[in-house]
């Protein structure tokens, strides 16, 4: 909320509170800046990718913000996507994804509700079910009492590379580079 | 009676009526049945028209239900934490996987900044992007 009241000015289109990562869940979003394009007949025009909406961070992203920025007005203007060898591949759920989203919850409930020992636990499991999450590894860092861009999510970062993935990017390990 | 909570994706956290027994969590039938609309019927689990035969003998103990073995009887993936009280239940990846894989948005409502909800759907026929953005 800080940061949505601090935008100056503030933002138009509307915006929602998903404290329990239920989008993450319906559309497979494994890390943020995560971008859909959805179509007027409700369907999926573009399966999730990680946009930045600048290129603040992008000497360690090493992704251009105009890139997206351009394929997403033409989209919008003409309908037309960008080639299918510059789009994602669609990432289904699995099982052990699943039960790691459960056990997350857990663990924040328990970690809002002071009981960081036992939040703890399963975070921990979380991460085990889902190493390459970023919403469970990243994003319970400070649930955790630790920082987000601290030592914890460098040793993440070596985990991320180690498995074949190349910088910040998405979970898809055929995403386009 | 011990404080309970059940969790979901939906509804966030919720307050559930029950007791623990060791590592089980027992929810009185009525509680479960208002937290997931599966109703504890001769025939099995029912909700709507739908009803799933269950033969676990354990699944009930007195008038609650066990909060795992009601899972398992779903084909539901859950987490049950008796010594803190709290049960989350999910929804199987084969459920979360049906639309992706038909390339439909799939719908949902979640509260604005200012409390109201808001549905996707609501935005009717356009061009629609959804941004999910966090400050970790």
């Amino acid at each position: 909320m800080e940061w949505v009241d601090a935008a100056d000015p503030r933002p138009t289109f509307t915006m929602v509170l998903d404290c329990e990562l239920l989008l993450g869940e319906l559309y497979g979003i494994y890390n943020v800046p995560t971008v859909i394009w959805v179509d007027e007949d409700d369907r999926i025009a573009r399966p999730p990718v990680i946009a930045p909406g600048d290129d603040m961070f992008r000497d360690f992203t090493n992704i251009d913000s105009s890139v997206h920025h351009d394929q997403l007005r033409a989209w919008v203007h003409t309908g037309a996507l960008p080639p299918a060898s510059d789009r994602e591949h669609v990432m289904l759920p699995t099982d052990d994804e699943q039960l790691a989203r459960l056990e997350r919850r857990v663990g924040a409930f328990l970690a809002r509700a002071g009981n960081g020992e036992a939040a703890e636990l399963h975070f921990a499991r979380a991460a085990e079910l889902a190493p390459m999450d970023w919403t469970i590894r990243r994003g319970t860092l400070p649930l955790r009492g630790d920082d987000p861009f601290g030592e914890k999510f460098f040793a993440f970062m070596g985990e991320w590379a180690a498995a074949g993935h190349p910088g910040y990017g998405s979970a898809d390990p055929n995403a386009p580079t | 009676m011990t404080a309970l909570t059940f969790l979901d994706a939906e509804h966030g956290n919720r307050p559930a009526s029950g007791r623990t027994d060791g590592d089980r969590v027992l929810l009185d039938a009525s509680s479960m049945t208002s937290l997931t609309g599966w109703e504890l019927k001769p025939e099995g689990l029912c909700r709507g028209d739908v009803c799933v035969p269950v033969r676990d003998p354990e699944l009930t103990v007195d008038d609650a239900i066990d909060a795992a073995r009601f899972a398992a009887a779903l084909g539901r993936p859950a987490v049950v934490d008796a010594a803190a009280g709290v049960v989350a239940i999910g929804e199987p990846s084969s459920e979360r996987r049906g639309p992706i894989e038909a390339g439909l948005a799939p719908d949902f409502t979640l509260p604005q900044l200012d409390g109201r909800s808001f549905t996707f759907s609501s935005l009717g026929k356009r061009k629609k992007l959804l941004l999910a953005w966090s400050s970790w």
